[in-house]
């Protein structure tokens, strides 16, 4: 049940990610398993590091902290987090109703009590309407007293990391450009795949929490571990792309004379044809590519072992990571 | 210890002292011998040949010999040679009248004479090298002299040209009849002369040449171990002849007759000098009763005295002592050639050949013919070369494979031996009485002409008188009178003919014996005239050989090079073999004493510690010196460096043994001198003053070598840290001032300060360092790599870490950096390529350059560890200028907070003096401006409170200022919210006075009035209006922090209420003193705040100001100085009246928020009570 909903939104996700064909059992599967594999992995470290806190359960520090060096992914994570709790704050409030405000607006001002708790709330909270998630690792977190935010100041780091997600949004638009409405619709419907989204509790069993993590991870663990899965999904798909697209040409090129010609009648009649309709779906070989190279041990990670050091039989899991820099790194 | 204090030719293990070197000699003068001899001819063959390394050493040698009288000897020296160059200055123009005279060969006198003249001239440049040798030789020569100076009747300066007329009788008897003989007699001479030469110059070159290849060639010592073994092989047959012989000595001893004692010295054979010791032993004799001696004593000196006999010398065996020198040197010769020779040392045992016996009738072996020359049992030299040849066809005869390897060493041995013969003077060895019979016999013969024989008995009764004697006597006489007392020109003949065993005993001893002989021994048989045996020898070898041997002579090092391989028996490197064979002895003896240091792997701690020679270092010196040679100007500069030194150093070299070996200098550990620096030579300028060279090579290490270079990122992560540290301190005050707001006591020691200093690499004191390069100091590298990684740990946003923890982050840098490093070599070690691809057809040296450039170098070394430029980059765009940037903002947000937090204490800081404070809160954190200033804030010290109170410094206690912020805060946080004012406050209620007391409701009118009453018609004051403090409290009293319970009557007591009690003096007089005509004006508008913003205010201020929480004054403030009191007071009402407007208005926007850093107060009963009034108010506008 949850599998083939797994499977649906595997679909779902390199759709997203530019695979216009249908792919495979084989390849979701497969992919499903190293996305799984990763998700262990991710919860293990973080378990790892809240122990070295000296804290039982995970907090979406440790996550975060994970993938520290993707900028854009934890600035997107930290946009995420804010809103959340926005979004939580209000529900909150409109959850506990007017007790407190009530109480509130009652005792103070008689002239509020009429008025509706909502806009009251978000104008008497002005910071409700977006904290800033502070990282532990931040600057802020340097000195003993919390710096005062202050909203003027727009952090330039942001911008930055908007950057990054705009250039993503860019690349989406780019793949939508030639999108019918329908089209459109069904990808943006696409786009809201997640494997957490009101599952978080099959998704649980099926991340192992409990075997990987003791505690109990609390919603925003989960929503950010749906927000990872997606990435690596996507990723992996455009990585294997990638190698697909490698692959065709060098088989073009080698099928010679009459491969260059029927490419080249491809390109011209592209405009009719539907570029869909002579794709090939990504199969598991391309995935498996994708995946060692994804894993490929950076230099960086072995310069210590230089010079008569040893490389160990395995090398460490590594997180699938957007971030071409820190894939080279 | 030192392998240089050996003797070469002792057994291994011998030490022997310094003044052995007599017996040394004698009993072996094998390695003089090898080590270049110094007999005259050789000596002046070296000359020519320029390179001179034996005659220096020997020259030194003999120095070291007769140190004491070296001077004395100089002087002789130079005196004999002037003398000798006159003589011959005179003597050839004389000599050559008498060529053309032997060309005449008119009289067989003059020939003899002539023949016998062309010697000399090899002989003066020997004598003066004798000369030095002789010491007391020179004395019995003169002694001989004197003797013999009355009794040949010549006059005594006769030159050499009278000589040849004025003495022509006495040989004429039997010149006639020698004549033929005579002549056959020196060419045969010659040519023994010359065999003999040739082969000590082979040897010679031999050894030079190895020496020579000293230099050049390199040779391992893997050798050394047989050659060792072999020598010990050696010296083992040697001592089993030895003890063979131990044993027949004493028969030996016994048979000689002159051993035996005999009661008067005269009668005791002391050989020859018992001739010239004559009178002194007549004299003794005569005296012996005085003589405290025994004769065995008087004889060991007399023989002491004159040492110069050998051991073979016999008084009645004429011809023993040459041939036996002569044999043993040879046979000692052919047993050192142990390469060999081994096989051949000792008898063949029957164990190992069974069958040896019965092929081989009459063995014979090296060590048995030690044994029979030991024990006098040849008689000539056929007897002796005999047995050396049988031992060779003994092996050749039982040995009958041509393969086997024993011919061959047979072969070789043969060989040598057939060198080395010839060296064996031809003497048969006579009965002395034989010899004088038949000299007797002569001397009738021809005694008609001879007038001299008075002298023979005299003569005759020296222990070797040779057969020639009388002939050459008249020859001799005549000469040694000359005046010079060295050896003349004439009996050049007579030493001539003496002098054959000469080159063999080249050693001092010997040859000495031979100058001494030269005088006083006869000629060897040989050149006796009725010798057959010696006559036909000489005439069997030609005269045509002698020459032919001469040129050989002359190209002797290839001759000698060349022969060895010749002898084939194996086939080496001629060179290899040469220097095996030249250093055999030397480096068994090394060898053997190398191994005694070890007692199985360990060393042998009973050896005698090895220690350095001075000689043996000059040594090594001079050897190097002679290896670099060929005049380089280095050498000279040396020379000229070391030029005191060795000016002194020859006494000093004299006095320590110095010997000679023929072997590399790598053999003598102990004696390399590792090369100096220039700058270490002792050199003088040309006052003798000592150049100090120290000062040229001495450096300070430059400054900065252990700090971080000034770069822009160092300044920048310097501005960034100074930024972060200025944070913190803002941060501490954060701290500090929240704390105050929470707490309402605080104490002066409460916080500490925070005083960061701002960071300084500190370099290494003034290092001085004797040479270039860098300081090797890994500690102190590693420090600076520490301080580095904690400077970025602290830049990264660490304040403080654990000593371990940087520990091993210097560790990972370190080693990080030493990959680096390493890679970074490799790259540059990577073979050089041709610099152009098109080298192959370039006809000149191809063009070399690295593999990579520099760039590439770092850029391939910095991808292998993982890192790119485009990460460095990012790390200082990021991690460095992003930071500072960041860091800055949070700074001003910070300073900001402080500010804010701070602005309620600090508002109206102008008009009562906190201005003074207006940069910051300095002094109100630490609470210490009084200091400052300098002053006696509180007048504590007139007082003697200070002390009593334990104040170390008079200042301000923290909870004065505390309490504003305490209470400012209190305010803030409530009233924050309700600064806003929508509306204007309304008009405030009138105060209620005499006058407004009737518009009030009747109820209160009486209760009013008598409030009015009390308070003397004035018009009531809400308290409300009050300040805080003044307000009704609550009746719980608290402690004061002094502990001390404040008296009943302080003005302080919170039990009345203001409107009851006296206006303190502190409040009243401000108001009327300071503020002059204000009060209406202020108190006017602080009524109409009340009066309206009563709702907001008594919200605010009952809350977060309850008076339980205030704390009682202490009565130590009571002598509060007036004019500091209202200050502070006027400033926060009007501070308070600041606040309030603002806080109204803000009610009326918005709600308070919820204010989660300071507490929710509690709400008391009393408020509520108030607020309920307040509602009633508000609702009944």
């Amino acid at each position: 049940m949850f599998r083939d909903r797994l499977t649906h939104r595997l679909r779902q996700m390199m759709f997203v990610s530019g695979e216009t064909a249908e792919p495979s059992v084989d390849t979701t599967t497969l992919i499903e398993e190293i996305v799984r594999q990763q998700v262990v992995e991710i919860l293990a470290r973080s378990t790892t590091l809240a122990t070295r806190r000296g804290v039982r359960s995970i907090s979406t520090d440790d996550l975060i902290f994970l993938i520290r060096h993707d900028k854009a992914k934890v600035s997107r994570l930290k946009t995420f987090l804010s809103w959340k709790d926005v979004r939580k704050n209000v529900k909150d409030s409109d959850d506990k109703g007017g007790a407190d405000a009530a109480d509130f607006a009652a005792a103070d001002d008689p002239m509020a009590g009429g008025v509706a708790a909502g806009p009251q709330d978000v104008a008497s909270k002005p910071k409700n309407k977006r904290a800033r998630v502070g990282l532990a690792w931040d600057v802020n977190s340097f000195y003993s007293v919390q710096v005062p935010e202050r909203d003027d100041e727009e952090d330039e780091e942001e911008e930055e990391q908007n950057y990054a997600t705009l250039q993503r949004l860019a690349a989406a638009d780019e793949r939508t450009k030639h999108m019918t409405k329908e089209e459109y619709v069904f990808w943006s419907e696409c786009r809201q795949a997640s494997f957490t989204y009101r599952k978080s509790k099959r998704f649980r069993e099926w991340a192992g929490f409990g075997i990987v993590t003791e505690s109990k991870p609390n919603d925003d663990i989960v929503d950010i571990l749906g927000f990872l899965t997606f990435e690596i999904v996507q990723t992996l798909t455009e990585e294997a792309l990638k190698v697909k697209e490698r692959e065709d040409r060098e088989k073009n090129r080698r099928g010679g004379e009459n491969g260059e010609s029927m490419k080249k009648r491809k390109r011209e009649t592209g405009l009719f044809d539907p570029p869909e309709e002579g794709r090939t779906p990504v199969e598991p070989r391309h995935i498996r590519e994708a995946y060692r190279k994804l894993q490929a041990t950076p230099n960086k990670n072995i310069a210590m072992l230089l010079h008569n050091g040893r490389l160990p039989a395995r090398m460490p899991l590594r997180l699938v990571s957007f971030d071409v820099f820190y894939l080279l790194c | 210890m030192s392998l240089g204090h050996h003797h070469a030719g002792l057994p291994p293990g011998h030490l022997r002292p310094p003044d052995d070197l007599h017996d040394a000699r004698s009993i072996n003068g094998y390695s003089r011998f090898l080590s270049g001899s110094r007999t005259p001819q050789m000596r002046a063959s070296a000359d020519a040949d320029g390179s001179h390394a034996g005659g220096l050493i020997s020259d030194a040698d003999i120095a070291g010999d007769e140190d004491p009288r070296i001077p004395m000897f100089r002087e002789l020296y130079k005196r004999s040679e002037a003398q000798i160059n006159t003589l011959f200055a005179n003597q050839k123009s004389a000599e050559d009248a008498r060529r053309a005279a032997v060309a005449d060969s008119e009289e067989p006198q003059t020939k003899t004479q002539r023949a016998d003249e062309p010697a000399p001239p090899p002989a003066p440049p020997k004598k003066p090298a004798r000369k030095l040798d002789d010491d007391d030789y020179d004395e019995y020569d003169d002694e001989d002299e004197d003797e013999e100076a009355p009794s040949p009747p010549k006059p005594k300066s006769l030159g050499p040209s009278q000589e040849a007329s004025s003495f022509p009788s006495p040989s004429r008897p039997f010149g006639s009849m020698s004549q033929a003989p005579d002549a056959q007699r020196e060419t045969k001479k010659e040519t023994l002369e010359d065999i003999r030469k040739k082969l000590e110059e082979d040897k010679k070159a031999t050894e030079e040449a190895a020496r020579r290849s000293f230099h050049t060639l390199f040779y391992t010592l893997e050798n050394d171990r047989d050659a060792m073994l072999d020598q010990q092989r050696l010296e083992e047959s040697e001592r089993q002849v030895e003890a063979e012989m131990s044993g027949q000595a004493n028969a030996g001893n016994n048979a000689n007759p002159n051993a035996t004692g005999y009661g008067s010295l005269s009668s005791a054979n002391l050989g020859a000098s018992s001739l010239t010791l004559k009178n002194l032993i007549a004299r003794i004799d005569m005296k012996r009763t005085m003589v405290q001696a025994s004769d065995a004593e008087l004889r060991s000196l007399m023989s002491e005295v004159r040492k110069n006999r050998s051991k073979w010398a016999s008084e009645d065996k004429i011809g023993q002592e040459e041939l036996y020198e002569a044999a043993e040197k040879v046979l000692s010769e052919l047993k050192a050639m142990t390469e060999h020779s081994t096989a051949f040392l000792t008898r063949v045992n029957k164990r190992d050949a069974p069958d040896y016996y019965t092929i081989i009738k009459h063995p014979m072996d090296l060590g048995t013919m030690t044994k029979k020359l030991k024990a006098l049992q040849y008689k000539s030299k056929q007897e002796f070369v005999d047995d050396i040849n049988l031992i060779w066809s003994n092996c050749f005869k039982y040995n009958t494979n041509p393969e086997h390897f024993l011919r061959k060493h047979a072969l070789y041995m043969k060989k040598e031996t057939e060198k080395l013969v010839p060296l064996i003077p031809e003497i048969v060895i006579r009965d002395r009485a034989e010899v004088e019979a038949e000299e007797r016999r002569l001397q009738m013969a021809e005694l008609d002409g001879a007038e001299e024989s008075d002298d023979e008995p005299i003569m005759s009764s020296r222990g070797r008188k040779a057969p020639g004697k009388s002939s050459s006597k008249k020859g001799t006489a005549p000469v040694r009178n000359t005046p010079s007392g060295s050896e003349p020109p004439a009996p050049g003949g007579q030493s001539q003919a003496s002098q054959p065993p000469g080159p063999v005993r080249s050693d001092s001893d010997a040859a000495l014996e031979g100058t001494q002989n030269g005088f006083a021994t006869p000629p060897p048989g040989t050149q006796t005239p009725s010798d057959p045996a010696g006559v036909g020898v000489g005439a069997g070898l030609p005269g045509s050989q002698g020459d032919a041997m001469e040129i050989d002579g002359l190209i002797t090092p290839s001759t000698a090079l060349s022969a060895l391989p010749a002898s084939g028996v194996e086939f080496e490197d001629p060179e290899y073999k040469v220097w095996k064979q030249v250093t055999k002895k030397d480096r068994a003896v090394i060898a053997a004493e190398r191994h005694r240091l070890f007692k199985g792997d360990k060393l042998n701690s009973d050896e005698p510690a090895l220690l350095r020679t001075k000689a043996g270092m000059r040594r090594w010196i001079r050897n190097q010196q002679q290896g670099n040679a060929e005049g380089d100007k280095t050498r000279e500069l040396t020379a000229q460096g070391m030029g005191p030194g060795t000016a002194g150093a020859t006494l000093a070299e004299g006095i320590e043994v110095d010997e000679d070996r023929v072997i590399p200098d790598y053999y003598d550990v102990m004696s390399a001198v590792p090369d100096l620096p220039a700058q270490l030579f002792w050199k003088e300028d040309s006052d003798g003053n000592i150049v100090d060279a120290s000062e040229e090579f001495l450096r300070i290490l430059p400054k900065g070598s252990f700090t971080q270079p000034d770069s822009k990122l160092a300044r920048k992560m310097d501005a960034n840290m100074r930024q972060m540290q200025e944070t913190r301190k803002v941060c501490s005050k954060v701290g500090i001032v929240k704390q105050m707001q929470l707490q309402s006591q605080m104490y002066q020691n409460q916080f500490q300060k925070y005083q960061p200093e701002p960071f300084v690499e500190l370099d290494v004191p003034a290092h001085v360092m004797n040479d270039g390069g860098p300081v090797i100091a890994p500690w102190v590298c590693r420090a600076a790599l520490q301080r580095s990684v904690a400077k970025i740990f602290y830049h990264t946003g660490f304040e403080e870490y654990q000593p371990s923890a940087l520990e091993a982050v210097t560790d990972v840098a370190s080693d990080f950096f030493q990959k680096i490093g390493e890679t970074l070599k490799s790259y540059m070690e990577i073979p050089k390529v041709p610099a152009t691809e098109t080298a192959v057809e370039a006809t000149t040296a191809p063009q070399w350059k690295r593999a990579y450039t520099e760039p590439e170098i770092v850029l391939h070394t910095l991808a292998s560890v993982g890192i790119d430029v485009e990460g460095l980059e990012s790390y200082i765009k990021d991690d460095v200028e992003r930071l500072g940037t960041k860091l800055s903002t949070v700074h001003d947000r910070l300073r900001s907070l402080l500010s804010e937090l701070l602005r309620p204490a600090l508002a109206d800081g102008g008009e009562d003096g906190s201005s003074a404070f207006h940069d910051g809160s300095e002094q109100f954190v630490g609470g210490d401006f009084a200091e400052d200033i300098d002053e006696d804030f509180f007048g504590f010290k007139e007082l003697g409170l200070d002390r009593e109170f334990g104040l170390a410094t008079l200042s301000v206690p923290l909870h004065l200022l505390q309490n504003r912020m305490y209470n400012a805060a209190q305010a803030q946080n409530t009233s924050a919210a309700q600064t806003v004012t929508l509306f204007s406050p309304p008009a405030p209620y009138p105060r209620i006075s005499a006058e407004t007391l009737p518009s009030q409701i009747g109820l209160v009118q009486g209760f009013f009035h008598s409030k009015l009453q009390a308070n003397n018609n004035e018009p009531l004051v809400e308290d409300l209006e009050l300040p805080p403090k003044q307000r009704p409290m609550a009746t719980r009293p608290r402690l004061p922090a002094s502990g001390k319970i404040p008296p009943p009557s302080a003005p302080s007591g919170p039990t009345t209420s203001p409107q009851k009690r006296p206006m303190p003096a502190s409040a009243s007089a401000p108001q009327a003193g300071k503020s002059g005509g204000e009060p209406s004006k202020k108190k006017l508008k602080k009524n109409s705040g009340v009066a309206q913003g009563a709702d907001g205010e008594d919200a605010a201020d009952g809350t977060k100001a309850p008076p339980t929480r205030r704390p009682p004054r202490p009565p130590l403030r009571l002598p509060t100085p007036q004019p500091a009191r209202p200050a502070t007071r006027a400033s926060k009402s009007k501070a308070k009246a600041r606040a309030r407007a603002r806080r109204r208005t803000a009610a009326r926007l918005q709600r308070p928020p919820k204010v989660t850093t300071a507490p929710r107060p509690s709400r008391t009963g009393w408020r509520t009570k108030r607020d309920d009034v307040r509602w009633d108010l508000v609702l009944g506008r």
